[in-house]
Parts: C-alpha cells; sequence; structure tokens
C-alpha cells in the first residue's frame, strides 16, 4: 500500500471528512511530511471507492462549493488494519536489531 | 474580473485534461479543494498544482479500466459469442449441401427454384448477418468493458433478436433439417443468456453508473451557485435522503 492511502485511509478512521479536510488531516498525521495536492487525492479517493474501501458518506454545499464527506467501509478499516500490522511488525524488527547492536550501524 | 474568478477558471481548464466521467463526479468539490487551498490574491495556479493536476489526469486517462468480475466474464461471453457467430457461419456454409439432401429427402418434388428461394429466405441472411453480428458483439465487448450504459441497452436487444431467430428457426423445423446450425446456434442463445444475467447482475450496476450522473451531484450541482443556501445529502445504509 502506498503511504499516500494508507494516510488518507487512516485520516477516514477517525471519522467521514471532506477532501480538505483529510488534505489537513494527513498533513498533521504526518507531521508536514506529506502534504497531498487535490489531483493526487481524488485519483487516491476514486480508486478506494471502487474497491470498495470507502464511500460517500453525505454531502453539502457550503458557500457555493460542494463538499463531499467520505467515509471508511469495513473492508477498508480491515485493509488498514492489516497495514498498520504489517509495518509494526517490521518496525518491531527494526527497533530489536537496533537495540541488539546498540543503535548503531556499522 | 477578479482575483478568485480567474483563478477557478484557470482550474477548471486544468480539469479539463480529466476523462469526462471523472469530471462529472468529482469536478466541483476538487475546485472546492484547490480554491479553498488556494493563497489570498492568487490569480494562477501555482506550477506544483497544475503539474500534479496534469499528471493524474494522464493517469485517470491511462489506466487500465478495472470491471467488477460479474462485467469481465461478460465481455469475455461477448467475445465468445463473436467466435459462435462465426462457427454458426462456417456450419452453414459446410452443411448447405446436407441441408438441401435432407430436404429432398423429406420433399422428392423440392424444385431448384424451391431451393433457391430457400437460400434466399435463410441462408443468405445467416451469411452476410453472422459476421456483421460477429462485428456486434466484438464492439458491445468494447463499449460495456468502458461501462456504456447504452451498450448494455444495445446487448439486450441483440439479445432479443437472437433468441427471436431461434424460435423462427425452431418453426421451420430446422431440427429435421439442419440440426448442426440448431445446436450451434442453441449454444450461441445460451451464451447470450448468461451474458445478460451477468450484465444485469447487481454488482455491474456500479460499472454502468459510474458514467452516469447521479440525482445527488446533479442537486448539489443546481444548488452550488446559490449563495446561503446549504443542501445535505446523506447516505444511510443504501438509501439517499435529503435533510
Amino acid at each position: 500500500m502506498q503511504e499516500a492511502t494508507f494516510l488518507i485511509l487512516t485520516a477516514l478512521a477517525a471519522g467521514s471528512q471532506h477532501g480538505y479536510g483529510i488534505i489537513t488531516d494527513v498533513t498533521g498525521i504526518s507531521d508536514g511530511r506529506v502534504r497531498l495536492r487535490a489531483g493526487t487525492l481524488y485519483t487516491a479517493l476514486d480508486r478506494l471507492r471502487e474497491d470498495g474501501l470507502i464511500e460517500v458518506d453525505h454531502e453539502e454545499v457550503v458557500d457555493s462549493r460542494l463538499r463531499r464527506y467520505y467515509r471508511l467501509m469495513p473492508a477498508g478499516a480491515e485493509r488498514l488494519s492489516e497495514e498498520a500490522a504489517r509495518l509494526q511488525a517490521n518496525a518491531d524488527v527494526a527497533m530489536s536489531r537496533l537495540d541488539v547492536s546498540g543503535g548503531l550501524a556499522t | 474580473m477578479t482575483d478568485a474568478t480567474n483563478l477557478e477558471r484557470c482550474y477548471r481548464r486544468l480539469l479539463a485534461w480529466y476523462p469526462r466521467a471523472f469530471r462529472r463526479e468529482h469536478e466541483e468539490e476538487m475546485l472546492a479543494v484547490l480554491m479553498a487551498s488556494a493563497r489570498d490574491g492568487r490569480r494562477r495556479p501555482g506550477l506544483a498544482d497544475s503539474a500534479d493536476l496534469i499528471r493524474n489526469a494522464i493517469w485517470m486517462r491511462l489506466r487500465p479500466q478495472r470491471p467488477p468480475p460479474t462485467v469481465c466474464w461478460a465481455l469475455r461471453l461477448m467475445v465468445l459469442g463473436a467466435v459462435l457467430e462465426l462457427v454458426s457461419l462456417a456450419t452453414v456454409l459446410a452443411t448447405q449441401g446436407g441441408l438441401r439432401s435432407a430436404i429432398v429427402r423429406h420433399f422428392p418434388h423440392f424444385t431448384m427454384a424451391q431451393w433457391h428461394a430457400e437460400v434466399h429466405a435463410h441462408i443468405l441472411p445467416v451469411e452476410v448477418g453472422a459476421p456483421i453480428a460477429a462485428t456486434l458483439c466484438l464492439w458491445l465487448a468494447w463499449a460495456n468493458g468502458r461501462g456504456h450504459g447504452w451498450a448494455r441497452g444495445l446487448f439486450l436487444g441483440f439479445f432479443g433478436l437472437t433468441s427471436l431467430s431461434l424460435l423462427a428457426a425452431f418453426g421451420q423445423h430446422a431440427a429435421t433439417y439442419a440440426p448442426s446450425d440448431l445446436i450451434v446456434g442453441c449454444g450461441l442463445w445460451l451464451v447470450g443468456l448468461v451474458t445478460v444475467l451477468l450484465i444485469l447482475n447487481p454488482r455491474s450496476e456500479q460499472h454502468y453508473s459510474r458514467r452516469r450522473p447521479d440525482r445527488r451531484t446533479r442537486e448539489n450541482r443546481t444548488a452550488v451557485g446559490g449563495l446561503g443556501h446549504e443542501h445535505v445529502w446523506r447516505s444511510d445504509g443504501g438509501s439517499a435522503s435529503w435533510n
């Protein structure tokens, strides 16, 4: 799973959000390291919807602009959980090896 | 012209690079995000935003379509249908001599003129129609693969015609005179029937609805532009309601 996809699903794990909300949330989650742009975001959202991982929750028009809120589907939550477990396992191995070698790479 | 209007026009020009179906679904909300992300006083999109939009638009146009399994199987069967049309043509051509003998066996006074009339009425239409039907099947497979709703309707019509021609063949005692032609015809009809069931399957619906702007998007688009007006559509377990 690409990092942007992982972060989008993570953003939606907290509840439904609209596009701009996801962008700001992803920036926050990644500590400013990942800044999603509209083109990348909506290409990813379109693919995630197609794969049945997210769906449209509701829409509203605010200041004459359309806001569409997306939410995580059970399949999306499961994929995110699997990916998080995989990353966690890799991170655990890396940390334990760093502990053994005293944190020094030679 | 204000800065915001100019910026919005520039963004719309960039969004025009996306496929029409994608634009219909996402253009307004993308525009909302782009305008919200833009700094005050900006008149033109930034280079990074423009590059991101164009790069993703090209990707959206080039990426392979991924229809659901039901549609994938339907497309394969449409191609098989095209092959069977050509098989039916080959069978008709190969059994033409045998057909005349079979008719003569049952009707000893069957004249050459009657045979020519039979060829013009039944065999010639198959010889001309089968290659056309095969081409139509392949074209419909392509159009259904692209998610065109009219292609689904057209295939249903095509299946209706196939059913009628099979019934006509039974009515003309094809089972007696041309059993092999009838067997191929029945195979073709069965392939058509399974294809129809697959494209009408609820799991195929999303593939076709991607090209169709849904009700809420149409109504929200109408609402966009109405200043101070707030419209909310909420999805609750598949049912849609306006609050």
